[in-house]
């Protein structure tokens, strides 16, 4: 498949914006200036975007739900906390190509009217942060942000947002609580963001991998988009391979490649001679599949016909050398520790759930642990306030169901299945 | 209107009504922690989950609307579990030490266990501690986080309502903490608003700490003795002891608020120094002696005496039936027009000040108020003086968009809330009023032609008003568009139209001209004692009998009766509660006065500066010991409830007054206070029907507005505007400050400097002024400076505010150490001090 | 007390919104680099006056975040080893132990010459070339004993 995110990714000093122009850049969003709002909107919902961050929702029906009124003020917010365990591509797309989603966000609040944009990066981006912080200020040079872009009359500035070390601020609403300067705690729904959000202003917030389909979208068409991959979730996906690979890394593929496809061809294979025990495919929160599921595809719709979900993309390989109770400990403890505090159930019960695994996996188990972890599981799902509590229940659930007994075994025997140890 | 199903029971509410109203209107309570019927819905607790039919996951009740057709679950297996749930994982961190907690027997979480389980234990895992030891957050706040919830109620109560912002949470996921900056000491209001939200242990009472278990306290349903708000509160006893005061959600206007004084002040009740024997003066000294006696040698002394050298003076936080005895006493008993309630105003101020701001038509209530377009606030540091209206006024500011305008010369707590703040010279209420009446002639000049107010402001030039007030031409036409844009005009009129009356003129011309132009406008009072207004509605005041009625001898107030003592022509003065020698501006007059007086009978809790003046000593008795009514400042009647006997051989003040009247009357009063209350409503209408059984429960109806607790309109009253005019002594190099004063925080009038909690909040006098001054005289906050008036000089701790204006310094009242009544010379100047480092 | 350098950087952090508090998060950032890696109390005070924010409100904001170090000095370069899945999957336990006997430190601590600092952290978004660490701002990638060795001796 032709490269459209990682297109540049190879090319020397994509970064720089001579280069980037140079290699075609920057030509979707002087078109779609010529365009109507409305026009690329429809676009957008005609090519049957859906987010990656995520949740998988339409992008074109989410930019719809911004009031059109102009006295208004709007905001696009790009989320790049890219915080899920398992996920690098936002990082790949900003370390290397930052102007392809400068390109992407400018397109889209030239949509939904909005004059002011703030990209959410992670702290630990420092090196992606200041690129970003370069490469709008080329663009502001060059003319393609700022005031009456490309004599257009369009006004748009963008700016750079640091996080510092919070996961939750990749939950949106809790993400615009942080650009606010508050405790980044999410905000309760409705309303949405698309009436309410930043600043009490209708607000956008989408991937930055989202955004970065976009200039494509403008370029080649909705319906050019539409045909690759699946109908339901079209276009091309970076998959984020880590763990017992051969070649791990970034993979941008059509939506909807099989884990099979990518772990062995495109991946090179397993690690080492070990055979493969699961596959988390979407991000630490998706519950993960085994072996016989690895011929389901990667995408929104098929992946949740599985219990499990595509997630961010990040598809962690493990191979039989792996305990599935150290693996789901470690899982958990990043959620307790992540854990923002606001609600009862996430914020007692992903560390109640990590105190008992970290015994288990301690060779302290007690009888009824198990069923005590499920216990809680259901006790926390579904009643929490926003979707990281569930995301914990989620992994923990994917490892109990397929993997209980090596749960057991560690109880009984105090002692791992798997290294004996 | 919608109509929905509750457990199978249709029932129809209005819009927008949240599920957890809707189900408790029903019949069906719905637990929550995090839930506060005043605060911003957050949802976080997950207490209140319910099932709605349809959906897939429980939502939270307290956060979700009903909508239409709805069928909500509140008690099903789900909902259950959900709940026993929620309180298996606040109990994995919780510290569990019930039989030490304060809170122990009504604690909210306590009594949801008990009700919804879990009752065993599954958590065997190492607890999270946040701390070893309890530690302090203020002089009254002591703190222990291993038992928080996480409800936060404390961080919004304290955001959202008291405006303090001052407790934030710390950390995150389970290391959330809510505290202080640092942990370290509170700088607030201390009004202990966060102990009362805190559902737990969490915020707990300092001064209450290890003394009762809630269920071996006594309480009584009573209303504060401080200010002029109200506030409904419960004080609770053990042993005879006062030990703890405490809001009711939902109940009372102030709902579950109260202020530090409130909260804390009441132990002035149990001082060791209370009076307990009438005391007479024998050879010079104050020896113990029976009531016998006692009345017999006030009997005696007043027999033979003319009326017109006779004065009473009782203080306004006596009760309405009290005064009224009292005013019966003196003028129908005694023959006397000499009577007052307040050293504090001149008698020709108060009648202004209740003509202008209309009391003789009723009474305001403070939600019908804040009902307005535009809300304008003058004379009145309503933050300090007035804490409970102040939060009432931020709360519901945030949530109605109406023009807030607050001018006084100190910023304020409430600024924040404003969206329009002017600051004015002190004293100059009368030039900003008149500006502002003339800025909305400007816009309405055919319409106004002939109104009287307008034409009386002929020869005021607008850029004098200006120079006087010291503000700009743009900020009060700002204001002045607002007013005009208004259909109704709420003003909120406070205690500087007292101090300098001159303002009155301007307010009643204000209001005059917005009422003309068909505006509604509506005028609340704001005093700083708890019955000043009934004090004068009883005809506690030398210019008007009781309900404002019109007399045919005015006589002499606070004023002229020591005026007319120091010629000594004051034989018999009676004095209750009421501190004359320390509270009067120009104290040396003040002793002196009294000590010219013939025969001085003061009646108090305490053996206070004027007392040891006094022949005759009557220990009476404390708010606490009674039962009658208080009249708050909107005129809401509201009853007081006595929890305690009177100590030693003190007696209720009616009781006292009834046994004088008794030796001229014997028909003199009923024998007991709901018979006098009987007696007032026959003999003042405004009394007539006010209705002191409803308990202001909060409802979907009354917002704790309980109209029916509200005087009527006086039948007749001729009240008028004075004449007035505020002076300012001149402004000098090494005086460059203009002097002004009113309540503190922590204190108001004599009987908080009497609460040792309250004296522990504040370590001695402070001056305020702006941190702009401060910073161009190379002073900060903390310091301690020298502040140099023309008579008197005292060394005080230095307090800044940022947005004060330049030029002002303020003193509260009642610190022993500032002694305002030095600086203050009789009549209505502002002196003017210099200030210096110490 | 903030340099002025630092006040700068903030009131420029300032102008990217539309009101002052938004700045808290750049403000401590700075702040902290300015105090060497650590945030202390009076940079709170200096923060909460410059941007109108109660004091509490500054401590809150700080104490969500992890990388902001309140009260908690840090060395010269502060080591953070990602020990999340698919680190541990490819032996950051390993990496982490071996590192704590390189810098005879435990996790958590600051070696005696105040040079080194080892922490844990949760992932960074470098999964694909595991096992990684951060040195202060530089993400290091496909670690291997060998390769930490080499990098400790390079830094001063
Ligand atoms: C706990 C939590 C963490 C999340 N983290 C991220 C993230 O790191 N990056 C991201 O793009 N979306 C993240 N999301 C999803 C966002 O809330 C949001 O759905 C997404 O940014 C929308 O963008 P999209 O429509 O382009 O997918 C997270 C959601 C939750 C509940
Ligand atoms: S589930 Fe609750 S505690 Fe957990 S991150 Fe979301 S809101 Fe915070
Ligand atoms: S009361 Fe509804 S979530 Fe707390």
């Amino acid at each position: 498949m032709e490269k459209i995110l990682l297109k540049n990714l190879d090319k020397p000093d994509a970064h720089k914006i001579e280069n980037y122009i140079q290699y075609g850049g920057y030509k979707a969003f002087e078109s779609a200036l010529k365009l109507k709002p409305d026009n690329i909107i429809q676009m957008v919902k005609d090519s049957g975007l859906r987010g990656r961050g995520g949740a998988g929702f339409s992008t074109g029906l989410k930019w719809s739900f911004i009031p059109k009124d102009p006295t208004i003020a709007k905001y696009l917010c790009c989320n790049a906390d890219e915080g899920e365990p398992g996920t690098f591509k936002d990082r790949g797309i900003i370390d290397n190509d930052p102007h392809l989603l400068i390109e992407g966000m400018a397109i889209a609040c030239y949509a939904i009217g909005a004059s002011n944009a703030y990209i959410y990066i992670r702290g630990e981006f420092a090196f992606g942060a200041n690129r970003l912080d370069a490469a709008i200020k080329e663009a502001y040079a060059k003319g393609y942000l700022g005031k009456n872009i490309q004599g257009s009359g369009f006004n748009l500035n963008m700016y750079v947002h640091r996080g510092f070390g919070a996961y939750i601020c990749g939950e949106e609403t809790a993400l615009l609580e942080s650009i606010e300067g508050y405790r980044a705690q999410p905000r309760k729904k409705p309303p949405f963001p698309a009436l309410a959000g930043l600043y009490g202003k209708p607000t956008v917030i989408n991937n930055v991998e989202t955004l970065s389909c976009i200039p494509a979208i403008i370029e080649k068409g909705p319906e050019w988009f539409s045909k690759i991959g699946p109908e339901k979730s079209p276009g091309p996906k970076i998959y984020c391979v880590s763990g017992h690979v051969k070649r791990p890394g970034l993979y941008e593929l059509p939506m909807g490649t099989t884990a099979r496809d990518l772990i062995y061809n495109h991946c090179g294979g397993m690690l080492t001679d070990k055979p493969l025990k699961a596959v988390i495919p979407g991000g630490v929160s998706a519950p993960m599949l085994t072996p016989k599921d690895l011929d389901t595809p990667l995408d929104f719709d098929s992946l949740a016909a599985k219990g499990s979900m595509l997630g961010s993309g990040a598809v962690v390989v493990m191979d039989e050398s792996t305990c599935m109770v150290k693996t789901a400990y470690i899982v958990n403890r990043f959620f307790s520790h992540e854990s923002c505090g606001k609600c009862t159930p996430c914020r007692d019960g992903t560390p109640w759930l990590t105190n008992v695994l970290r015994r288990i996996e301690h060779g302290e188990g007690k009888p009824g642990d198990v069923e005590l972890l499920e216990s809680l599981c259901t006790n926390i799902f579904g009643r929490t306030f926003c979707p990281l509590g569930d995301g914990a229940v989620m992994a923990l659930r994917g490892a109990l169901k397929n993997f209980r007994e090596e749960f057991q075994y560690h109880i009984d025997h105090k002692r791992c299945m798997v290294s004996g140890r | 209107m919608v109509t929905v199903k509750i457990n199978g029971k249709e029932i129809t509410v209005e819009d927008n009504t949240l599920i957890l109203d809707a189900a408790r209107d029903a019949g069906y309570d719905i637990p929550t922690f995090c839930y506060q019927a005043d605060l911003v819905g957050v949802g976080s607790c997950r207490m209140c989950l319910v099932e709605i039919e349809g959906q897939k996951k429980l939502q939270p009740s307290c956060v979700t609307p009903v909508l239409h057709g709805m069928s909500i679950n509140t008690e099903t297996q789900q909902v259950m579990s959900a709940r026993s749930s929620m309180l298996e994982f606040l109990l994995a961190n919780h510290a569990m030490d019930c039989p030490v907690c304060d809170k122990g027997g009504e604690c909210e979480l306590q009594d949801m266990v008990y009700k919804f389980g879990p009752h065993t234990g599954r958590h065997s895992e190492p607890k999270f501690k946040f701390h070893e030891k309890d530690y302090q957050l203020s002089p009254v706040i002591i703190k222990n986080s291993n038992r928080c919830v996480q409800c936060m109620k404390c961080v919004r109560v304290c955001r959202e309502v008291v405006g303090a912002n001052v407790l934030g949470a710390l950390g995150r996921g389970d290391h959330q903490e809510p505290s202080s900056f640092f942990r370290h000491f509170l700088d607030c209001d201390q009004d202990g608003n966060c102990i009362e939200v805190c559902p737990v242990g969490c915020f707990m009472r300092l001064p209450y700490r290890y003394q009762a278990r809630p269920w071996d306290l006594k309480g009584s349903d009573t209303i504060c003795s401080y200010c002029g708000v109200g506030c409904r509160m419960v004080i609770e006893q053990r042993d005879g002891v006062v030990l703890r005061a405490k809001a009711q959600l939902g109940v009372g206007l102030n709902s579950e608020t109260l202020c530090a004084r409130g909260r804390f002040g009441f132990d002035f009740v149990n001082h060791p120094e209370r009076l307990t024997t009438p005391l007479i003066r024998k050879s010079g000294r104050l020896e113990p002696a029976t009531w016998e006696e006692a009345i017999n040698t006030i009997v005696e002394n007043v027999r033979s005496t003319n009326g017109a050298h006779i004065g009473g003076i009782a203080s306004p936080r006596l009760t309405n039936e009290e005064l009224y005895l009292f005013q019966k006493l003196i003028r129908g008993v005694l023959r006397s027009p000499n009577i007052d309630s307040t050293s504090r105003w001149e008698q020709n101020a108060v009648e202004s000040y209740v003509a202008a701001t209309g009391m003789n038509e009723g009474g305001v209530s403070v939600f019908d108020c804040l009902e307005a377009d535009t809300v304008l606030v003058i004379g009145s540091h309503l933050s300090d003086e007035n804490p409970v209206t102040d939060y009432i006024v931020r709360r519901i500011s945030a949530n109605r968009r109406m023009n807030l305008i607050i001018a006084s010369p100190r910023a304020m707590k409430l600024d924040s809330s404003a969206n329009t703040l002017l600051r004015h010279n002190p004293g100059t209420e009368n030039a900003v009023l008149n500006s502002l009446a003339l800025g909305v002639f400007a816009a309405n000049a055919d319409k106004l032609a002939n109104n009287d107010s307008v034409k009386a402001l002929k020869d005021s030039r607008i850029e004098d008003l200006l120079t006087l007030a010291g503000v700009k031409d743009s900020e009060i036409n700002t204001i002045a568009q607002k007013l005009h844009a208004s259909s109704t005009v709420s003003i909120i009129a406070g205690t500087e139209f007292l101090r300098f009356p001159e303002g009155t003129i301007g307010l009643a011309a204000l209001k005059n001209i917005l009422k003309s132009l068909g505006k509604k406008v509506l005028v609340m009072p704001t005093l700083d004692r708890a019955n000043q207004r009934g004090a004068w509605e009883m005809g506690v005041h030398p210019n008007f009998g009781p309900g404002y009625s019109e007399l045919r001898e005015k006589g002499r107030g606070v004023d002229g009766m020591l005026l007319a003592a120091q010629n000594n022509q004051l034989d018999v003065l009676y004095v209750i509660g009421s501190d004359i020698a320390s509270m009067y501006p120009e104290q040396e007059l003040a002793v002196s006065a009294l000590q010219k007086v013939k025969f001085l009978v003061v009646q108090d809790m305490f053996l206070t500066d004027t007392a040891k003046l006094a022949h005759v000593v009557l220990p009476g008795s404390s708010f606490g010991e009674k039962d009658g009514t208080f009249t708050n400042q909107e005129g809401r009647a509201q009853l007081i409830k006595k929890l305690l006997p009177t100590p030693g051989k003190a007696k209720k003040d009616i009781d006292i007054i009834r046994a004088i009247g008794e030796h001229f009357d014997r028909s003199f009063g009923p024998k007991n206070a709901l018979l006098v209350l009987d007696e007032i409503r026959k003999e003042v209408p405004m009394y007539k029907d006010v209705n002191l059984l409803f308990n202001n429960r909060k409802n979907t109806e009354n917002k704790l507005d309980n109209k029916a607790s509200l005087v009527a309109a006086a039948d007749s009253a001729a009240l008028s505007i004075g004449e007035f005019k505020t002076k300012v002594e001149r402004k000098t190099p090494d005086a460059p400050f203009q002097l002004v004063t009113g309540n503190h925080l922590f204190h108001s009038g004599k009987y908080s400097r009497m609460s040792r909690t309250l004296l522990g909040l504040v370590q001695g006098g402070e001056v305020e002024i702006s941190e702009e001054d401060a910073n161009s005289l190379g002073l900060k906050n903390g310091d301690r400076v020298k502040v140099r008036g023309r008579a008197y000089e005292a060394t005080l701790t230095l307090r800044t505010k940022r947005g004060t204006k330049s030029g002002v310094a303020f003193i509260g009242e009642n610190f022993d150490d500032a002694p305002i009544g030095k600086f203050f010379r009789r009549g209505d100047d502002i002196p003017r001090v210099g200030i210096t480092k110490a | 007390m903030l340099s002025e350098k630092a006040k700068k950087e903030i009131e420029a952090a300032m102008q990217k919104y539309p009101n002052k508090r938004s700045a808290v998060m750049d403000a401590l950032r700075i702040a902290q680099q300015d105090g060497g890696g650590h945030l202390e109390k009076p940079d709170m005070e200096e923060i909460g006056r410059m941007l109108d924010m109660r004091l509490v409100e500054v401590n809150a904001a700080a104490a969500f975040y992890t990388m902001y170090k309140i009260n908690k000095p840090i060395g010269k370069y502060h080591i953070q080893v990602c020990r999340n899945i698919s680190c541990s999957l490819l032996g950051a336990e390993h990496l982490i132990k071996h590192m704590e006997k390189a810098l005879n430190v435990k996790t958590g601590e600051t070696t005696s010459d105040k040079k080194f600092t080892l922490s844990t952290v949760e992932c960074l978004g470098s999964c694909g070339t595991a096992p990684m660490m951060q040195i202060n701002d530089d993400f290091h990638e496909n670690l291997t004993e060998q390769k930490i060795d080499e990098l400790l001796r390079k830094l001063e």
